[in-house]
């Protein structure tokens, strides 16, 4: 249970489908974990419990010991998330933004100012900093998405597709700030990129039909499948995308 | 941190966005077009200009300020399905705030402006009335209090359609329709007929203006029923009665219930 991120028989049903079959996870400390699966495998299903989004229908996750369920406010301190394409209030600049949620976390005064101009210049937003968020792209919000997930340096990040929306450029940005952070901290990322996935993670959880069907290291996924792509297709049956 | 400070921030930030947002204003501009068509059209169509009783002429203008009190539908019409819809619950549920801090930051901040737009409106209509009469009747505090009360019953109920809506629109139309419609017909309906209707919150709104005098007395004044004469002639006199005490219990009772019933809808609420 000292493992920041355990999932224990998780399972979802909306309403008779079932997203998620007794999903069994830990995530060890410091590493980086890609979780892939073809669309509707289950995987963001299981990060939306993981940040108290939607409830599971059975079964437990918890945040660095913390039961997400029963003590979500708790649980939720230790993360950052970007769940789906993030939107934001469009009436805010990314600096109020960032503002509004950092005081939200506790964080306030000079200490704010200046960990909102880093996280802001660790994603390359300066220029629109101070411009209201309505006239943002897709990759921009993606950008704010991960300023904001960095904002209070939580130990756990969580995230889902994160670089969807971002141009070639914003990728490999995007590629080097998990990895420069993911050595410090606990990554659990979910993708259909996989050689982004393989560029940024050791370790990966292929699951499909919400349960999983393999955790282990890229290097041994790929001495049993050749690449890590076999793999994915064959566990998943050739339905990957 | 505690509670208090993330409510204290919620409702910072919430009130900036109603400060920020167009339908502020356009709601500001409609209550004074109101007050400003009644202070043209009152004495154009009536013989001998304004009314002699301030009181009545108050009791006139006091629709502008009703009108800013169901603007509060549409500061409220997204508070809740907004998130879900527009989908920056994904961002902000993620973060340590208890829904129920969220939710009542987002209600303090809609009552928050929308009293911003009823004191405005009552400070316009006082002057109004300073420059006609030279005089402000006492009774305006009393509209002001029930109005304030009416915004907050609007609020909530529109809390409540927003818990339950996909969308905003949704909850907008429905939270209008209830209190225009529905209301409205159910409330005339009863008292028509002679029976109580304290508790619908269209006879909140009509409240507003008890405290410069009773249905029948201000109909009387404008020369309506009460004692025969008018087009209603004796019908306004079997008018159930409706007193502020009464539609001061009738509006908490929207205040508290529909506040309580957005968050426990809300609560069981999921963002798949």
């Amino acid at each position: 249970m000292n493992a920041p991120i355990v999932i224990e028989n998780l399972t979802k049903y909306y309403g008779n489908f079932l997203a998620l079959d007794k999903l069994n996870l830990i995530v060890p400390e410091k590493e980086n974990i890609g979780f892939l699966g073809p669309n509707g495998a289950g995987k963001s299903t299981t990060l939306k419990i993981l940040c108290g989004l939607i409830r599971p229908s059975s079964g437990q996750a918890f945040i660095d010991g913390i039961n997400v369920v029963e003590k979500p406010e708790q649980a939720l301190a230790k993360i950052g998330a970007i769940i789906e394409t993030p939107e934001f209030y469009t009436y805010l600049t990314p600096v109020e933004t960032l503002s509004y949620l950092g005081r939200l976390r506790g964080m306030k005064g000079q200490d704010l100012k200046k960990r909102i101009d880093e996280v802001i210049s660790l994603v390359k937003l300066e220029r629109w900093a101070k411009v209201k968020i309505e006239k943002f792209s897709r990759g921009m919000k993606q950008r704010l998405g991960l300023a904001q997930t960095l904002l209070h340096d939580p130990p756990i990040l969580i995230l889902d597709e994160p670089a969807l929306g971002l141009d070639p450029r914003g990728v490999v940005e995007f590629r080097e700030i998990i990895a420069t952070m993911g050595s410090q901290k606990t990554v659990f990322f979910a993708s259909h990129q996989l050689v982004e996935v393989a560029q940024i993670c050791k370790k990966v959880a292929i699951i499909n039909n919400g349960k999983l069907l393999a955790y282990d290291t890229i290097a041994e996924l790929e001495k049993k499948y050749q690449t890590l792509e076999q793999a994915y297709l064959q566990l998943t049956g050739g339905s990957g995308d | 941190m505690i509670e208090f400070d993330k409510l204290r921030v919620v409702v910072m930030y919430e009130f900036m966005k109603h400060i920020r947002r167009r339908r502020l204003y356009i709601i500001m501009a409609i209550a004074l077009t109101a007050e400003a068509l009644a202070l043209i059209l009152v004495p154009t169509l009536m013989t001998g200009g304004y009314p002699d009783n301030v009181t009545l002429m108050a009791v006139i203008l006091t629709f502008g300020a009703s009108l800013a009190a169901l603007g509060s539908v549409f500061f409220a019409g997204d508070a809740i399905a907004g998130e879900y819809e527009s989908k920056t619950g994904f961002i902000l549920f993620t973060n340590p705030i208890r829904r129920i801090t969220l939710w009542t930051g987002k209600y303090l901040a809609g009552l928050l402006a929308v009293a911003l737009l009823i004191i405005f409106t009552y400070v316009v209509m006082a002057i109004a009335l300073a420059i006609i009469y030279h005089e402000v009747p006492i009774q305006i505090f009393g509209s002001l209090g029930l109005c304030l009360l009416y915004a907050a019953a609007v609020l909530s109920l529109t809390f409540l359609f927003s818990a339950i809506s996909k969308g905003s629109m949704g909850a907008t139309v429905m939270t209008l329709l209830f209190i225009w419609v529905l209301s409205s017909i159910v409330e005339s309906i009863l008292a028509f007929t002679g029976n109580p209707y304290w508790f619908m919150i269209s006879a909140g709104g009509d409240s507003v203006a008890l405290p410069y005098g009773s249905l029948r007395e201000l109909m009387q004044g404008l020369g309506f029923g009460g004692g025969g004469g008018g087009p209603f002639g004796g019908d306004i006199g079997s008018f159930g009665t409706l007193t502020i005490p009464m539609a001061i219990w009738g509006m908490l009772i929207y205040v508290f219930g529909g506040f309580v019933g957005s968050i426990w809808i809300s609560r069981r609420r999921q963002l798949a």
